[in-house]
Formats: structure tokens, sequence, C-alpha cells
């Protein structure tokens, strides 16, 4: 009965049942939050990004904005603060082409408080070491941020969590918009951009951020990863930039409602009334070089990734209410 | 027998996941059994009582009556386990007229409570329900085979009498049991404050704020809160190639 390969086995069920205990942890920090554990603040950083302060859009504007864009990074973050050199180049080249627009990106999506990794109550040392490890290396130790962000993103995938969730990130993101002079009576649009699995927690935001403001609301999901959530028919319109080299999408798969036979799922519905739209980007992979942000431009010549995503996320900002005349294809 | 070594608690655990047959043949009338038994079902019950803490959770209780409301959802858990032994006990007797002790059942039983002692991870993120479904089919497969091997019985009796119990445990709920499980319910409520069930309707009524405009008092928050200076030594983007560049 008790053979060699079945000692074996035993390494990676060890493996499983470490992380599926810290995965079932995970939710404490969001069920802790809504009891009212951890208080009520939603937490800023000292310093608002350098880079941003340096463009034009910067907090104290004398017109009023024509566009509110939030950018929510993917999932290798620990604060508000972007780690990803192709990110901030993004963020730059974005700024640069919407000079009306107040393009916002401080904002940490993995947290209900807003509150960065390194700031936890407990576990800052830990996170303050895998982040050191995610810089210098080994990076295995790194992707222990990326691990625990995704399991944030599962969070807010999960019926049972996403209505706490999902109200926290709304309530980040308005107190986020606000803090750059957004009137929640005013009719100026918010654009969330969620890139990776940062497009479910836009999606699921959503929701809740649409009771709070008279501004149409629209999802921007670059390569987002998301669930069919009730958050798509909450938005005016959501568009979905999709790499016809990202191979991240598969993880699509595990959500059933995206299952292109589950007629009735929110995600389906909203593609047959024309809420949705899929716009393929012509050779573009998740990320990383030939990603979706990458600045360099291709060997064969062209133009470089993130010019092209910039273009088109400009071209949604300035026709979001037209989606017709949105190309499909990019 | 009394001279055959018997297993360790780690090792009774491992067997009774594995749903080796040894292990009930070997405990069932041991008295150490009945302790290994008890302290499996109490295991288990922590873990599901914690699993299913969420509901505790979303309706706002205080850390310390958390902690009651769990313990006595761990003794109504407990009561539970003794009722679904006697009803086997009892079912089984009846159908089978076999002479089995009902110490013997419950310890069979006992040891199929297992796999309930991963019930915890039915908190995990978007896999709960799974985890949740893998976790009752484990259960169901080791109470049929603990009460195959551990009481002898054929295994379509072993299907049929832990079927019946189920069916009989849950007539005794609704009818003799309900005073007992009303009283349980009222404690459990009284020690954690607030309801305790949540039903799909209550998700659209869940918010932390009942103020459709409660910004307004954030806006007034944020005016009193100056945010401090920007730094702007650290970086600086060059005009020409829109490079940030590291000034550290």
């Amino acid at each position: 009965m008790f053979t060699e390969w079945s000692d074996w086995l035993l390494l990676p069920l060890t493996a499983l049942i470490i992380f599926l205990f810290w995965a079932s942890l995970t939710p404490f920090e969001t069920l802790g939050w809504w009891a009212g554990w951890f208080g009520n603040a939603i937490y800023h950083d000292v310093s608002i990004s350098e880079a941003e302060a340096a463009s034009p859009s910067s907090r104290h504007r004398h017109q009023p904005a024509t566009a509110y864009v939030l950018f929510l990074s993917g999932i290798g973050r620990v604060s508000g603060q972007t780690l990803s050199y192709r990110e901030q180049e993004f963020l730059n080249r974005l700024r640069k082409r919407l000079p009306d627009a107040v393009v916002i990106d401080n904002i940490f999506p993995y947290s209900v408080n807003n509150l960065a990794l390194t700031g936890q109550p407990i576990f800052a040392g830990l996170w303050k070491w895998a982040l050191d490890r995610k810089l210098d290396g080994p990076a295995l130790a790194g992707y222990l941020i990326n691990i625990r962000n995704l399991l944030q993103v599962a969070i807010a995938a999960d019926k049972r969590y996403a209505p706490i969730y999902n109200q926290a990130m709304a309530e980040v993101m308005l107190d986020t918009v606000m803090r750059y002079d957004f009137d929640p009576n005013s009719t100026v649009p918010i654009f969330v951009i969620g890139y990776s699995g940062a497009g479910q927690i836009a999606i699921g935001a959503v929701t809740y951020l649409r009771e709070w403001t008279k501004a149409p609301i629209y999802v921007i999901s670059l390569g987002g990863i998301f669930s069919s959530d009730p958050g798509i028919l909450a938005a005016n319109h959501v568009f979905h930039l999709w790499g016809t080299r990202d191979r991240a999408q598969i993880w699509r798969l595990l959500m059933p409602g995206r299952w292109s036979w589950m007629a009735a799922s929110e995600w389906n519905r909203a593609l047959r009334q024309g809420r949705a739209t899929i716009i393929r980007m012509e050779g573009m992979g998740h990320t990383g070089r030939g990603g979706y942000l990458d600045h360099r431009p291709p060997v064969e010549g062209g133009v470089a990734n993130v010019d092209r995503t910039v273009e088109l996320v400009a071209t949604i900002i300035a026709y979001a209410d037209q989606p017709e005349r949105i190309p499909r294809v990019a | 027998m009394s001279d055959v070594a018997l297993p360790g608690f780690l090792e009774t655990l491992r067997l009774s996941l594995r749903l080796d047959p040894s292990i009930y043949v070997l405990l069932r009338d041991k008295t150490q059994g009945v302790y290994y038994a008890a302290l499996i079902v109490l295991l288990a019950g922590v873990s599901e009582s914690l699993g299913q803490s969420v509901v505790l959770l979303l309706n706002r209780v205080r850390p310390r009556r958390f902690v009651l409301a769990l313990s006595i959802t761990l003794v109504s858990n407990l009561f539970g386990y003794l009722l679904w032994s006697w009803t086997i006990w009892s079912v089984g007797s009846f159908l089978t007229r076999s002479e089995q002790s009902w110490q013997e059942v419950a310890v069979v039983v006992g040891l199929a409570y297992a796999p309930q002692m991963f019930a915890f991870f039915e908190l995990t993120p978007y896999l709960g329900n799974l985890i949740w479904g893998i976790l009752s089919l484990w259960s169901m497969l080791a109470i049929v085979v603990a009460l195959h091997y551990g009481l002898s019985l054929e295994p379509w009796q072993a299907l049929l009498v832990s079927a019946l119990g189920w069916v009989f445990m849950q007539a005794l709920r609704r009818t003799v049991g309900w005073p007992i499980l009303r009283v349980l319910s009222w404690l459990q409520h009284r020690a954690a404050g607030v309801p305790l069930t949540a039903r799909l309707e209550d998700v659209a009524r869940l918010r932390r704020h009942t103020l459709r405009n409660w910004y307004e008092q954030l806006e007034a928050r944020r005016r009193s809160v100056r945010l401090p200076p920007v730094r702007k030594k650290r970086r600086q983007i060059d005009s020409q190639t829109n490079h940030v560049h590291r000034m550290e």
C-alpha cells in the first residue's frame, strides 16, 4: 500500500495544502475590513507618482478635465506606485496624447483600502522582502506578490466576497478621482483601464461606482482577465482589448460565464446587446516583449505596440459614446 | 487482538483520509478509537465552522462574539455527529439485524468525518464551491466505505443504510429534534448578535454605506486633510525622448 511513489506525492500535496491554507485566509482581509475591524480609512501614498507631477495633468488644473482615466495595474504591484517601466512609459505617452484628461495611476487595486503591501500591519516585512527579491532576484520569491494579488482577483470574482471587495474598490476609485477634483454630480466620463487581472477588478467595481455618480463609466480591459460579472452590464460600455498572441487569455476558460454557449451570462448578453466590444490587437502578446505596452518598435519596423495601444485608447476615449466608430481590429 | 500496535493519531488520520479499510476494522472496538473519532469530529467541526464563518463577518460581528458564535456552531456540529451516528446505528440494526454496539458505529462514522477537516478550504476565493463539491463526494464515499468495512455490511447495504440514515436524520431534525435545534440556533443567534444566514436577495441590501451620497462626507474630510507636497526631485522626464530617468 505504501509505495515509494506515494511518498513522493507528499511534497506537491504539502505545497497544495500550504497554498490552500494561504488562499483560505486571504478573504479575512476583505471580510475583516467589511466588519469594521480595520477602520474606515482609505490610504494614499504620501508621494504622488513623480512622473505624474511633472506632466500637464497634475492635481491642480485650470480648465475642467474632459475625462478621468483610472489605470489599474497588473498583478505585479505592491503599492500605488508602478514598478513596471513599460506601464510608466504607457502612462506618459497616454498623458501626452490626452492633455485634457486626468490620467490617474496611483491606486493599488489589490487592497480593500488602498493600503500598500509594504504598509500592511503584520506582513509588511514579508512583502518588503518579496519586493526586494522581485527587484534583485531570485525572481521566484517575487512571485509571492503576484500570487497574493491574483488571490485578490479571485476574491473579486467570487460570488460570496465580490459584493464586498467590489464596493471597497469602488470607494477607493471614487475617493481617488475626487482627490483630482472630480464632481460626482458632473457628467465627465470615467474610464477605468484594467490591465490583466485588474480587468476583473475594474468591471467588478463599476456596479457600485455606478450608484454614486452621474458620470458615464466605461471599462477598457487591456488584455483583461475577468469573469462574467454584473458590472459588465452596469458599465456604459466595456471595451476588451485582446491581443492575437495573448496566451494569458486562456484563463477566461476558468470562468463559465465567458464560455460562448452560456447564452444568459452577463458577458454574452452584453456582447449581443452591443454593450461590450472585443477589439483584436494584431500580433500583441500579454506582457513583456511584444506585449500591449512594449515601447520598442518591432524588428520588422513599424509603430511600437505601446503607441498603437495608446492611440486606440485615445480613440476609445474620444468616441466612447459611439462604439460603432471604434475599429474592431487595431 | 491487544498485541497489535494501534496507529497513532496522525497515522489514523492519514489512513482515514485514504479510506483505508484496515483502520475501521482496527479501531472500531478500541477505546482509543473513540478518542480518535471524537478528535477528528472536533477538528472537522472547527474547520467547518470557520469555513462557514463568512456570513458572520458579512453581518459585521465583533471579534469576541465571532469566537463565541463559532464555539456554539461547534457544539451544534458535535450534536449533529451524535445524531448522525445514532440514526445510522438504529437504521443499520433495524435493516440488517446485526449486533453492533452504538460505540462501534460512532467510531466508524467519526473516522469518516476526516475529509471534512479540509472544510476550512471552502473559503478559498473562487474555488470554494469546487472544493465543497470534492469534499462532499469524498465524505459520502468515506461513509459508505467505513460502513462497508467497519460494520461488515455489503456495499449496497452500506449505501442504503447511509442514505436511509440521512433521510431519517432529516426527519428527526424536523420533528423530535426541532426544539433542540431551535434552542441551539437561538443560542448561536444570541452569541453572534447578528443574523446567521444570508440569502441571495440579501446581496442587493449589502451596502457599506447606507447613504447614497455618503461621499459628500468623504469630500468634507478630504478638504480638511491636506495632502503633503509633491516631491519632484527624484525623477525627471526628458522632454525630447519622453524617457524617465532615475535620479537616485
